[in-house]
This record gives C-alpha cells, structure tokens and sequence, in this order.
C-alpha cells in the first residue's frame, strides 16, 4: 500500500501530469479521427461499419505512398508539410470514393433487413479488404523494405524533435496531432451545424422518414455521409502512418477498430458530441495508464485493459452511452 | 490429381471448430442475440485444459482424465457466462454483440499479459508438465480409452478384424465421438420446451414475454449452455494441439471466424456451421501453399507447361506469378467474397436453403421420401 502511495505521488507530480495530459489529448486526437466516421455513418444510417478499421489502414498505406511518390529526396519542413495536406486530401478523396462505392453496391440492399445483416456484410468486406492489401503489399514488396522505410521518412524533423512547452518537453508529433483531431472536430462540427448540406444531414438522423417527405433523397445522403465516414477514416490513417506507435500494417485496421467502437459506444452510438467526448476520456485514460504501466505497475495490457473495462461499465451503467438517446438509428 | 476434400488433419480442425461455431450458433442464431465475444468461452476451455495439465488449478490434478478436464472446463465457461450473461442481457442488439465483444477484449488482453499462464504469455502456454497424451473415452477404464493428439495419439490395428487407424485418424473419430455427443446433446435442448421459447424470443421478444415467459432467465440460460459447449471445443482444441495462444483462442477474430462458419453454413441451423467450416477450411487447404491434400496451386504448377507460366499478362506479370499471388495462401479473400455473396443472396446459409428447398430438415425430409409419403 505504501509502494501504491509513493507512485500516486510520483505521479501526481505537476510536470508528470501535464506530460500525460499533452499525451492523453495526443492520443484523444487519434481517438477522435478514427472513430468520427463511425459516428456519422451510425448516427445517420444505423450502419455499425465493421469495415471502417480497414479503410483507416488502407488510409494509411495510401498516404504512405502519395507522400513517397510526391517527396522523394529530402526537403524542409514547409514544403514537406505542404505535401502531407496534398496526400491528406488524396486520400480522403480516394477512401471517400470507395466508400460511395460500397454504399451503393452493397449496403443499399440491406437497409429493409435486420440490422444484424448489416455488420455481418461489412465484417465480409474487412475480410476482403484487408487480404487485397495484403496480397499488394506481398506483390509489391513494400514491407519490409527500404523503400517503405522511406515513408516514415517523410515526416518533418520538426516534427520527430520535442518542443518545450516550459514545465514539460512534449515530441512535435503530439502537438501536430492535437492540432489535427482539433481542426478535424471543428471541421465536422461546422459542416454539421453551419451548412445546409450538414443539417440535412442532422434531420436525416432525426428522421428519415419525415426528411424523405420533405423532398430529401435519403437515400443519397446516406451515400454522402458514408463516403465522408470513410474519407475521414482515410484521413486518420495517413496520420497514423507517421506515428511510431502505430505505423501502416494489415493488422492496423483490427487495432484502430476496437478502440474507434470503445470510443463511439462511450460518447453514444451516432452522437458526434459524446464521441469528441470518449475519446478525450479515452485518449486521458490511456495515457494515465500508460505512465503506470511504464514506470509502477508491470503488467503490459493495462492501458489496452482498461479502455475495454470502461466500455463494460460504460454499457452496464449507461448502455446508450453519455450523450445517447435510447433509440438510436432504429434500434 | 486434384483433391477437393481436406485432409484428415485438416478435418480434425473442421471438428473441433465446428464444435465451437455450432455452439455460437446455438446462442446467436436460434436467440438472434450476436454473442461477439464468444471466444472468451473457446479461450476459457483452452487454457483450461493447458493450465490443468500443468498443475497451475488448484484443486486439479495433473493426471485428471481428458474427459473430466472437459466437463470441468464447460462448468468454468458456464460461470464465466453467467457472470458476463448477467451484466449483458439487460442489452439488445448491437449493444449486446459490442459489451460480450468488450468482455472477450477484457480476457483477450488479460491472458495476453498473464504470466502466470505461460512464460511467455504473448505465445501463450504449452502443455509441458503432463506427458502421456490426452485421451478421449470411459474414465479409468484403460481398454475404453483412446489418445488423441498430433504425433502422441493411438494406433489401432486389426479393429474388427481388418481395419487400422494411424494416430491421426484415431484422433478424427475420437475427438469427432465428443463433437457428435454434443451436437446431439444441443439438439435435444434446441428441440425441447426450453428451445422453442429460444425461438420465441429470436422471432418476437415482446410478445414471448407477453405470453409469460420470463425471457432473461432464458437467454442467461441458453447462454450458459452456449458457453460450456464453447469450452468443450476449446478444450478439444487445446487437447489435440498440446499448445494454445490468445490469438488462436481469446481472440475476436475467432469469434468472427464462428461467424463466417454460422452464415456459410445456415444461421438458426445447428449442424449449418460445422458444413461452413467445412466449406471454409475446404477452400483454405484448396488454396494453401503446400496443397497438403492436393490443392489448386501444386495442380497448376504441375500441368501448365513453362510457356504458359512465363507468359506475361500485363506489365511484367507472369502468369506463374498472377498465380503465386492471387492463390498462395489468400483463401481469407475468397472466403470473405463468398461470404459478402452469402450475406446479400443466400442469407439461409447452406443448410438453411437445402432445408428450404426439400420442406424441412434434411433427415426428415430424406426419410419421408425413402418411405414413399413425401409430397
């Protein structure tokens, strides 16, 4: 017990707090990217896309290569940056495009079905997706080579170097990362609530039935909202690609799916506010964990543990979650 | 020559697996409830049997006899899924399938990270304490014993008269034996009182509970059934391996693979997943590296002529490589195209449609139509 008292006050240090505090919003910007699709999708069509942690990896694999093809040799920080945004917007518009796709040829035929039919669909289409890139990068022998060590490569020095931020020195990578999930939330947010597209959106989710006789084709909302769920899946993983603690692999879509459903079944199934929400409390909760784990308490699944025991209390106390509504999409 | 039908050891795998998918299937498909942290039940039996045999449960004895492991081990899995049934039947739906999924994560990291499992818990544990293989049969009764195990199993020879088994096919019918036993027994509660209201509360809910039936205590129930099934096949599992990992037991995606089993083969079936494990590990030997059992790619290699394989198809692709590509080892992809096709146009499954088409079970059906008095 005095062991537990002694690390609560190693902890409760002011520069270790704010240390894990930078690195909790670090990791609630990630939470965020990953798992703000899935919400749009949920909240609109009541689609719970188990395909979503594949097109976050195929984001990553796909920004991986624009940013090869486009930097090449070394260049500064600016010119390196500037082409990191070219990448990002190539690969939403490419994922948004297979998202499209997908909702048209696919989960249209589902919709008057159980939606049960619905997640087995999109967990046939995780299988099939992650196996084509698979046999990509096999055929192209991307990985492990050189020239994908070049990817990683292209992130700016600045970026990999710490800054000082007075009491603690946090790597540039994590304040690039806050400033991203930030500006994307804010983005999402003024699309949803500032635009007239985004309200219909808002209305669709409300109501589908009463949008529809409004004069809205649903369903081609349904089709928008899953691109853009799939291009802001495609987002996250280029941003994923440069992170040391994740990096583009096949197993990457299974390890940013579990974590994006902990972070959208906290928040509310299909509630954008609660999911900005869980994944501040879940980024905090990993990042609190992690501390312990590398300096009290040796147990290597702890952050990962705990995320998935809030979920299971989460469910038990509040099954819709902290900003659900008990029906939600139909269910 | 090409063989369409696994091989022996790859049957084994269809068994013991089918096993676990039947039980996945006892839950989901016939209570509509998506238990999607199944594996924590596969997982429990597993490491059950590992653990057992290395001393490390208390109270059980290194020696204890296979069958007893196994029964011990559904009774764990049966507390196990009360404990979590409890907590996750006051959910529906998607909340049901994501707060089992969330409990199976929470043991999937635990075992993961638990060292006193294995030494190396990532790798998860072998069965290192307990020599003599593990054998399937009567308890204490030697003569009606028969081991099972990869290399460590029986032989028999000279079985009425003239029939020999090597180890391996001992350990088909053996382990094949207990995966019958339960089927049989799943059927039995599957077509008593206690099952048709499972079906009552997959068709309507609200109207099962209207009529008087305290639902909860019957999906608990059937989930508790579910789970020591689960076990048993887990236990099969680690008892013919000798080895178990949290990636081949705790694991979602092993949950998932039940999933793919139940749709293929007739969701709201119970034999309909052991013919989709069939039908996936069928495929998955097709197109294997090795092609134990002759599959597709030693077929090819062997009967396309040197030209046709250094032929190029497009920009440098050969089609010797097109081949290497597309069919070494990738059979997740065309099991997973198969499935999307199952998902969207034969939602019955396999079994489910045959079913549909002859009128009712197959047995049934067959039957009627031998004696004369089908339609």
């Amino acid at each position: 017990m005095a062991g537990f008292v002694d690390a609560l006050g190693r902890f409760l240090r002011p520069q270790n707090l704010a240390a894990v505090f930078v690195d909790g919003l670090a990791k609630a910007a990630i939470y965020v990217m990953i798992a703000g699709g899935l919400t749009l999708i949920f909240g609109l069509m009541g689609v719970l896309n188990f395909a979503h942690g594949s097109m976050t990896m195929i984001g990553a694999y796909l920004g991986g290569l624009i940013m090869i093809a486009l930097v090449g040799g070394g260049v500064g920080f600016g010119a390196n940056l500037l082409f990191f945004f070219v990448a990002l917007a190539a690969t939403f518009a490419l994922l948004a495009g297979l998202g499209g796709v997908v909702e048209v040829g696919l989960i249209r035929r589902l919709y008057d079905r159980p939606p049960v039919y619905q997640i087995l669909l999109t967990f046939g289409l995780t299988l099939i997706l992650d196996e084509l890139v698979r046999i990509a990068v096999l055929f192209y022998g991307m990985q492990p080579s050189s020239d994908w060590q070049s990817a990683l490569g292209t992130k700016p020095s600045a970026l990999a170097a710490s800054v000082d931020l007075g009491i603690v020195s946090v790597s540039g990578l994590s304040l690039f990362e806050i400033a991203f999930g930030t500006a994307t939330v804010a983005g999402l947010w003024a699309f949803l609530t500032r635009t007239r597209y985004g309200m219909i959106i808002r209305a669709g989710s409300e109501d589908a039935e009463m949008t529809e006789a409004l004069g809205i084709d649903v369903r081609r909302v349904f089709t928008v909202v899953f691109a853009l769920g799939a291009g802001v899946a495609g987002a996250a993983g280029t941003l994923l690609m440069w992170d040391p603690a994740w990096g583009a692999s096949v197993p990457l879509a299974a390890d940013t799916l579990l974590p994006a459903f902990v972070v959208v079944i906290i928040g509310g199934l299909g509630t954008f506010r609660g999911t900005v929400v869980a994944a501040v409390i879940v980024g905090m909760t990993d990042a609190t964990m992690t501390w312990w784990f590398v300096n009290e308490i040796d147990f290597a699944g702890l952050p990962e543990m705990t995320i998935f025991l809030i979920l299971v209390v989460m469910l038990v106390l509040r099954p819709q979650g902290l900003f659900g509504v008990e029906e939600v999409g139909g269910h | 020559m090409v063989t369409l039908l696994p091989d022996v050891e790859t049957m084994i795998a269809v068994l013991y697996f089918g096993l676990f998918a039947m039980s996945f299937d006892f839950i989901s498909g016939y209570t509509g409830y998506l238990s999607f942290g199944h594996a924590a039940f596969y997982g429990a039996g597993a490491y059950f049997v590992v653990l057992a045999s290395n001393g490390k449960i208390p109270f059980v004895a290194t020696s204890t006899s296979f069958v007893v492991l196994l029964v011990l081990a559904g009774l764990v899995a049966v507390v196990l899924a009360l404990l979590i049934g409890a907590v996750s039947f006051r959910l529906s739906g998607v909340y049901f399938a994501m707060i089992t999924l969330g409990f199976s994560q929470v043991l999937y990291v635990f075992v993961r990270g638990w060292d006193y499992a294995a030494s190396n818990p990532r790798d998860g544990p072998a069965v290192l304490e307990r020599t003599d293989p593990f054998s399937v049969g009567v308890p204490g009764v030697d003569s009606l014993n028969l081991a099972i195990g990869q290399l460590a199993g029986d032989s028999v020879e000279g079985f009425l008269g003239f029939l020999n088994f090597g180890t391996t096919e001992v350990s088909y019918y053996m382990i094949g034996l207990v995966v019958l036993v339960c089927y049989f027994a799943m059927q039995r509660i599957i077509h008593s009182p206690f099952g048709r209201v499972l079906v009552a509360i997959r068709e309507n809910e609200e109207r099962a509970e209207a009529v008087g039936y305290d639902t909860f205590w019957y999906k608990l129930g059937a989930f508790a059934v579910s789970a020591f099934f689960a076990a048993v096949a887990g236990g099969l599992f680690a008892g013919f391996q000798r080895s178990v990992s949290p990636e081949s037991t705790f694991y979602f995606l092993v949950t998932g693979d039940a999933l793919l089993a139940s749709i293929i083969g007739g969701f709201g079936t119970l034999a309909g997943p052991l013919y989709g494990w069939l039908f996936d590990e069928s495929v998955t030997e097709f197109l294997s590296k090795t092609g134990e059992g002759g599959g597709l790619l030693p077929y090819l290699r062997e009967h396309l002529g040197e030209a046709t394989m250094t032929t190029e198809l497009w920009n440098g692709l050969t089609v010797g490589r097109a081949i290497d590509t597309f069919l070494n080892g990738h059979a997740e992809l065309y099991i997973g195209v198969v499935f999307v096709l199952f998902v969207l146009f034969v939602p019955n499954g396999l079994l489910g449609t045959v079913r549909d088409r002859l009128g009712g079970p197959v047995g049934k059906q067959v039957a009627a139509r031998l004696r004369g008095d089908g339609k």
